[in-house]
């Protein structure tokens, strides 16, 4: 379990996170979503003890990161995938690792055939390609078998093969009771993979939900209806509780009851309607509404490429 | 679409897959270091270029200066070459002190050195015990090498030095003694620049080229400055005679660059300390 209160960083007179707090609860996979500079990989390097909270504090099973006897054994994380020294083999480069905790040998034969780096596990990390470097990355944190797992944008410059085989194994973690807390800036990701969600952006926390509970309350969906009686549809219904918002072009977006209830309550009413439709809202929508204010910098394109 | 689990914590046992758990110790930080310190293959580059041209030159110059130092006119003693070749093989000390610390900060692996090992003083007391024994063993083999490739030649001429000459058993010790604390120097300076370049430009600059201008100012104290700059105060004790008279006593000298560098070294640890990783 990672427990942060009050979490704050800055670094001069920039604020990348801005006081949140937030549980990551074992058992589930929680995602960690948040546009670029949102201020995700700066809070798991203050979960791991790398750059000190300017306030608050962060705990991992309850005790600070840096008090852990055995950190590897307890937290496994991904930051950076290529903060690998190139020259070094891959299985050199986890046995060193392995042995700053005690963790014996046959563990990082284990781990690295785990990720299915045993073939080029002699070869220099320099040499390879990006998904490859995520996969040592992946056998870094499974390193120590530990009971919670931070993983830092791990689909990153992985192909759809690989994706599904990390969004596969975050949920097996997962299912075998271990804390997992997944970043990423793709909410179509998340959705996949995330049982449990914390939307970041400006380094606060916009969202802390499940991840059903984030789809109805930020994907809802709402029945567009057009009349040539706008004005008095409206008020019927209105009188009924409902919620209408009118949009442009006569226009009107209602929420709380579904389109054949509504088109009825109409009819009954006398009036006429010329459209009556259910519109859903993509996920990705919703992500993109909810942290508009906050994107640090817009894309030029109107498609709003992530970077 | 994914539900929320109802709760179903399972206990999981810490060593199902990883057995022996065991509270690591400095012993364990130790072992990590040295395998990262051997793993790259710009240590190796770096001791094999110390041991070759501190030995090398050495012989070298002793072959090509033999002739010169038995002659009447020689103004030079024959031991001060003994060491000669380490004045260049310094060099390696510098670069493979400055690349123990700055090649992770490089490649940002420091934050995985740390996140492993939280205990930064231990990080930093690892790999300093791991470079200085390094350096103090290639650095005193060279010397030795240096010595009994060399000495030949002068004793064709009857200009040869014996081990038990004043200050020769010492020049080979404390060639690997100044080794070890130029490479721990780099390694500071490393941490208080965080940049390959940066840390070996400050390093050498100061060694090589501060060292020797000071020496250009005028009056007492241009003297002292010189004295005490950090290449000259500590490489008095890797020769047994010393070609600059300039400098001070050996063991002085040493006592005075040690503690230069363990200002420096204090500085770099207050540094990895306090600033983010
Ligand atoms: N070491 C640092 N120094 C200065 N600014 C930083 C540093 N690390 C991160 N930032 C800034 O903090 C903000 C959050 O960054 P980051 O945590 O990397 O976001 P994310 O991982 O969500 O993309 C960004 O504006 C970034 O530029
Ligand atoms: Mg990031």
């Amino acid at each position: 379990m990672i427990v942060a209160s009050g979490l704050t960083k800055t670094y001069g007179s920039k604020t990348a996170v801005d006081g949140i707090s937030f549980t990551v609860e074992p058992g589930r996979v929680t995602g960690f979503l948040g546009p670029n500079g949102a201020g995700k990989s700066t809070t798991m390097r203050m979960v791991l003890g790398l750059d000190r909270p300017t306030a608050g504090s962060v705990t991992v099973n309850g005790r600070r990161y840096a008090d852990s006897p055995a950190p590897l054994r307890e937290v496994g994380a991904l930051l950076e995938a290529k903060a690998v020294h190139p020259g070094r083999s891959a299985r050199n480069h986890l046995r060193w690792l392995a042995a700053t905790n005690g963790i014996p040998v046959g563990r990082v034969d284990e781990v690295l055939d785990l990720v299915g780096l045993t073939e080029v596990a002699r070869q220099r990390v320099g040499k390879f390609s990006l998904g490859m470097g995520q996969r040592l990355g992946i056998a870094v944190a499974l390193l120590g078998d530990p009971r919670v797992v931070v993983l830092d944008e791990p689909v990153n410059g992985l192909d759809p093969e690989g994706i599904r085989w990390v969004r596969n194994l975050a949920r097996r973690l997962a299912a075998e009771g271990r804390t997992v807390f997944v970043s990423s800036h793709l909410m179509s990701e998340m959705a996949l993979t995330a049982d449990h969600l914390v939307v970041i952006g400006r380094g606060r926390v916009l969202a802390d939900c499940s991840m059903s509970d984030f789809i109805a309350e930020h994907a809802a969906s709402y029945v567009l209806v057009r009349s040539p009686q706008r004005g008095e549809v409206a008020d019927v219904l209105r009188r009924h509780g409902l919620d209408v918002a009118v949009h442009e072009d006569d226009e009107l977006r209602v929420q709380g009851l579904d389109a054949p209830s509504i088109g009825e309550l109409v009819g009954k009413n006398g009036l006429y309607l010329h459209e009556l439709t259910l519109v859903r809202s993509s996920l990705e929508d919703a992500f993109m509404t909810l942290t508009a204010d906050s994107v640090e910098y817009h894309a030029a394109t109107p498609a709003g490429i992530a970077r | 679409m994914t539900m929320t689990p109802i709760s179903r914590t399972v206990e999981l046992d810490p060593n199902r897959n990883v057995p022996g758990i065991r509270r690591p110790g400095f012993s364990d930080t130790l072992r990590a270091e040295w395998i990262k310190f051997w793993t790259v293959r710009s240590t190796q580059w770096s001791v094999a270029t110390l041991f070759v041209m501190g030995a090398g030159l050495t012989v070298l110059v002793c072959w090509a200066a033999a002739g010169e130092l038995a002659s009447e006119t020689a103004d030079e003693a024959a031991a001060a070459f003994v060491t000669w070749g380490l004045m260049l093989a310094q060099i390696a000390a510098v670069v493979l002190g400055a690349m123990v610390v700055t090649s992770e900060y490089g490649t940002g692996m420091i934050r995985a050195t740390l996140a492993a090992t939280p205990s930064r003083g231990a990080v930093l007391a690892a790999k300093a015990l791991v470079l200085t024994t390094t350096l103090f063993v290639v650095g005193t083999a060279t010397a030795f090498a240096g010595y009994f490739g060399g000495n030949p030649f002068l004793e064709n001429e009857g200009v040869g030095v014996a081990l038990s000459d004043d200050g020769v058993l010492r020049a080979m010790v404390g060639s690997g003694l100044y080794m070890a604390g130029l490479g721990l120097f780099a390694a500071a300076v490393g941490l208080l620049v965080r940049h390959t370049a940066a840390a070996l430009s400050i390093v050498l600059g100061l060694v090589f080229v501060v060292g020797n201008m000071v020496f250009l100012l005028p009056g007492a104290w241009g003297e002292w400055i010189g004295k005490l700059m950090p290449g000259n105060a500590g490489s008095a004790v890797s020769s047994a005679a010393s070609f600059n008279p300039m400098l001070l006593d050996p063991w002085v000298g040493y006592a005075v660059f040690i503690g230069e560098v363990a200002v420096v070294l204090l500085a770099g640890y207050l540094v990895l300390r306090s600033r983010d990783a």
